[in-house]
């Protein structure tokens, strides 16, 4: 199987070598005939890391401890789920793991664009492929997965082996949304590829109407769905597996994920204006460089071992590999939009100041501001080191003082940008827009400083929420009043039509409600309580209205690791409300302990009950309990974003028949660009 | 059985006197000589409210009285976990670098010492790296102060952008195109319509 796997390596490089050729050449010559080529090279480069990753998983399924990634990442007794997950466990299996994903981004461009775009797409596959062949040679030349095991004697010889049992997969990654959340912030970081590509495009042939941001909207907001769910499934790993009771460390690998999206985040926004208005057109280009940019650089990061992080894989030797692709991009990249500015000129003037426009142009310097923030605090160690030789560590403290105000803002737009209109905003419009959000907002303020909310950036955030909850619902309430007094629907028939009128429009509204939830889950950590304690069997322990009690103490034994169970019953204001049993779990092939945390949630609080392991000095069990409040609003927040990020997607009946509109257009275009 | 030990988040109050400025419509000229003013006047409010923002975190920064997780949310352990004290994985029972670093923290609260003297103790001890956000001071300082800068800078930039981008009074409003397909106007009228939110998409 290892040489199966290096052989479908070599057959994918191979692949995306001649794509990323042939498209070009496609490009250049106007030929169809190699055109066809470049898409059926990047069909087979996909089918080709398709065979790679097949052959590697059947090694972890079969337990063939010949292959040194298997032996490393993967053990008999694991759980099928987990075995699938070793695949991204470890170096060389998750950057095959990656490739295998920028080749299916690149397949399905390719099959979603077959009779349209022509002039865009042999580039498109040109620049995807020379990503493909970047991705594709690391993974054969540098962090090939299909190693073997051997050993090697005192005089030299090396004579393969096979271990008897593998290391078995990181404890900490044994948990159910470690299966989904590297998948999904993989498709979040590679989608990024595909509007990148089509922008490139777009520069190369000159077509830098606003055909390429149609073309490229929902190839955007896949990864950036894909990105923000993985972030937050992420939070959810962090919150269940690590035991310290919270989701969000600022550690430089979430960073690196988090700048993406925020620039993900910008662009979809800016790419509005451009649409509607014709305007900002370099903007857009640089905000979609800056995206991939940060993606790029984001893997950098996580793999390279430049900066020090609790998600990173091991330190390695790709980082230099890295900075010199990052570098190609961006001399590439900057230099065709340098070379191309003359055609990026504005079509209109700003009409005024308080419109929508100008709120996206404040939106994107929050975002970007943002961005700065992060990136800056997540590189200064590096920065640091290197200028006055002394290591420095920038963590929680920092990002939050520097993030927090920075997303109060971002907060306030959200709510805010809505309600301008495009072009010009009457000061009665804006005055009639704010003040039910401004009274309702104050109003509530001024009930939770009544309730004793005195932390000011909890009660900053909730007043923000409140604010920006009040004017994205109360856009659904007038859209769907209007259309229920014209056509005499039922309000919520006209709440569902309306929506699907114009699923771009109410989909972001539904996301911007996303953000307002998650903000509410942010407000409660000013709120969070704990308490340790060490306990025996029928031992108590009080905190805020909860009293649990330790009914048992218990160990136990599964094939892959051994247990110790604390449970609990639990009362809350001395009603009972169920139990609650933490575990401490030693994985036996890994030999690592780990924490299994017991979470009793609801919207308002979860009660968080960590087993610390066993006091060596008394025996008895160290238990830490936490009551976090409206965390649960985070995963609402999630759950919301995904869906509102679908609707988004979902084709409206304005857009078809703004397709319908455009179409004799598109066709002209399509046949005065046919090869 | 060891007492349980509620430790409660820092909360810290902070007074901020907010100035209110009254705004005057009085009438067509006056809104529109208003309206040609603001790129000023919302650059300028934008500044401060930045400005504001940005003093009241850093205000936000001294805590009163230290206890361990006070202590514990400044200093990264040095186990290996690349977390704060306060969040490191491994319970003290099984992380050595953890329970001599909350040791430490125990002895100096016992002896009576502030946050800052517990802190200059761990940089004595463990190294500037030990902190977790670097001093405000020397070098360092520029990892506080350039996010600052960089939110004001871009705020001035958007200001330039939008004053150059922004069509002067005196250009006369837009006709429509007198080419504008029917379809497309009719369903753009259509779709304003039932959305009933007027120009606003």
């Amino acid at each position: 199987m290892n040489q199966v796997g290096s052989l479908a390596l070599i057959g994918a490089l191979a692949f995306s070598v001649f794509g990323m050729v042939a498209g070009a050449v496609a490009g250049k010559m106007r030929s169809m005939r190699v055109l066809k080529s470049a898409e059926r090279a990047a069909l087979a480069f996909w089918v080709m890391i398709a065979v790679a990753v097949v052959a590697l998983e059947y090694m972890i399924f079969t337990n063939d401890f010949h292959n040194a990634y298997v032996a490393q990442h993967s053990n008999r007794d694991l759980w099928g789920a987990y075995k699938v997950a070793a695949l991204w466990a470890g170096q060389e299996g998750s950057l095959l793991f990656w490739t295998f994903l920028l080749a299916g981004y690149g397949g399905f461009a390719v099959l979603l664009n077959r009779k349209k775009n022509r002039q865009l797409m042999p580039w498109v596959i040109s620049i995807v492929m020379a990503t493909g062949v970047f991705f594709s040679s690391l993974v054969f030349f540098i962090a090939n997965p299909f190693g073997e095991l051997s050993l090697v004697a005192a005089n030299g010889t090396v004579t393969p082996f096979r271990a008897a049992e593998g290391n078995g997969l990181n404890p900490l990654l044994q948990y159910h949304s470690m299966v989904i959340h590297p998948p999904m912030l993989y498709l979040g970081y590679v989608g990024f590829v595909v509007p990148f590509a089509f922008a490139m495009a777009a520069l190369i042939t000159k077509q830098l109407g606003d055909n390429w941001i149609r073309a490229t909207r929902r190839w955007t907001m896949v990864p950036w769905m894909f990105l923000g769910v993985g972030i937050l499934l992420g939070g959810q790993w962090a919150y269940a597996v690590l035991g310290w009771g919270g989701y969000w460390g600022w550690d430089p690998v979430e960073n690196a994920s988090f700048l993406p999206w925020l620039g993900g985040t910008a662009f979809l926004h800016s790419v509005m204006i451009q649409e509607k208005r014709g305007m900002l057109k370099v903007w857009n280009v640089v905000l979609v460089i800056t995206t991939f940019f940060l993606c790029i650089f984001g893997t950098f990061l996580t793999r390279s071992g430049v900066v020090q992080s609790v998600h990173a894989f091991a330190e390695s030797n790709i980082g230099p590999y890295f900075a010199v692709f990052i570098a190609i991009i961006l001399l590439f990249s900057l230099t065709l939009l340098f070379l191309r500015l003359d055609y990026l000129k504005s079509e209109n003037k700003l009409d005024s100041v308080i419109s929508r426009e100008s709120g996206f142009l404040f939106n994107n310097w929050v975002l970007l501001a943002m961005v700065f923030a992060v990136l800056w605090g997540t590189i200064f160690p590096v920065i640091s080191k290197a200028v006055q030789n002394v290591t420095v560590t920038v963590g929680p403290p920092f990002f939050n003082k520097v993030a927090i105000p920075i997303g109060l803002i971002l907060l306030f737009l959200t709510g805010a940008g809505p309600l301008l209109a495009w072009r010009k905003t009457s000061f009665q419009s804006l005055k009639r827009n704010f003040t039910v959000p401004l009274a309702v907002a104050v109003g509530v303020g001024a009930v939770l400083l009544f309730l004793g909310v005195r932390d000011l950036y909890a009660w900053m955030t909730l007043f923000l929420c409140i604010f920006t909850g009040v004017c994205i619902l109360g856009e659904f309430y007038k859209g769907a009043r209007t259309r229920s007094r014209m056509r005499g629907e039922n309000f919520f028939a006209a709440i569902y039509n309306l929506t699907m009128q114009n699923t771009r429009r109410y989909g972001g509204y539904v996301i911007h409600l996303a953000m307002v939830f998650l903000f509410i889950g942010f407000a409660g950590l000013a709120f969070k309580s704990e308490t340790k304690a060490l306990m025996n069997e029928g031992d108590l322990i009080h905190i805020k209205d909860y009293m649990l009690r330790c009914d048992s103490l218990t160990g136990g034994d599964d094939p892959n690791y051994t247990y110790r169970r604390a449970v609990f019953s639990v009362t809350k204001n001395g009603h009972p409300i169920g139990s609650i049993h933490p575990e401490r779990r030693f994985y036996k092939a890994s030999q690592q302990p780990t924490s299994h945390v017991a979470i009793k949630a609801s919207l308002a609080e979860d009660l968080y009950v960590v087993l610390d392991g066993e006091d060596p000095d008394t025996n008895k069990a160290i238990i830490e309990v936490f009551v976090n409040p409206l965390v649960d609003w985070v995963w609402i927040g999630m759950t919301v974003l995904l869906f509102g990020s679908l609707l988004a997607m979902v084709p409206s009946r304005v857009e078809k028949e703004m397709a319908e509109i455009r179409k004799p257009k598109a066709e002209a275009v399509e046949e005065r660009h046919a090869f | 059985m060891r007492s349980s030990r509620a430790v409660g988040g820092r909360q810290k109050a902070v007074g901020s006197r907010q100035k209110a400025v009254g705004t005057r419509a009085s009438g067509g000229v006056g809104l529109a000589a208003w309206l040609r003013s603001l790129p000023c006047k919302v650059g300028e409010s934008l500044v401060l409210l930045a400005a504001v923002v940005l003093f009241v975190s850093s205000a936000l920064g001294a805590a009163p009285k230290p206890t361990l997780k006070s202590v514990g949310q400044k200093v990264y352990c040095l186990c290996g976990c690349v977390t704060t004290l306060e969040h490191c994985p491994h319970p003290p029972s099984e992380c050595s670098m953890r329970a001599e670093m909350e040791a430490l923290i125990m002895k100096d609260i016992d002896a009576g010492k502030d946050e800052a003297a517990i802190l200059q103790d761990f940089v004595n001890r463990y190294g500037v790296q030990v902190l977790a956000a670097p001093p405000a001071k020397g070098f360092d300082l520029t990892a506080w102060v350039l996010p600052g800068v960089g939110l004001i800078v871009g705020l001035v930039v958007v200001i330039l952008i939008v004053r150059r981008m922004r069509k002067p009074s005196s250009e006369p409003a837009e006709a429509p195109p007198a080419s504008i397909d029917p379809k497309l106007l009719a369903a753009m009228e259509e779709e304003m319509k039932t959305s009933g939110l007027g120009t606003r998409d």
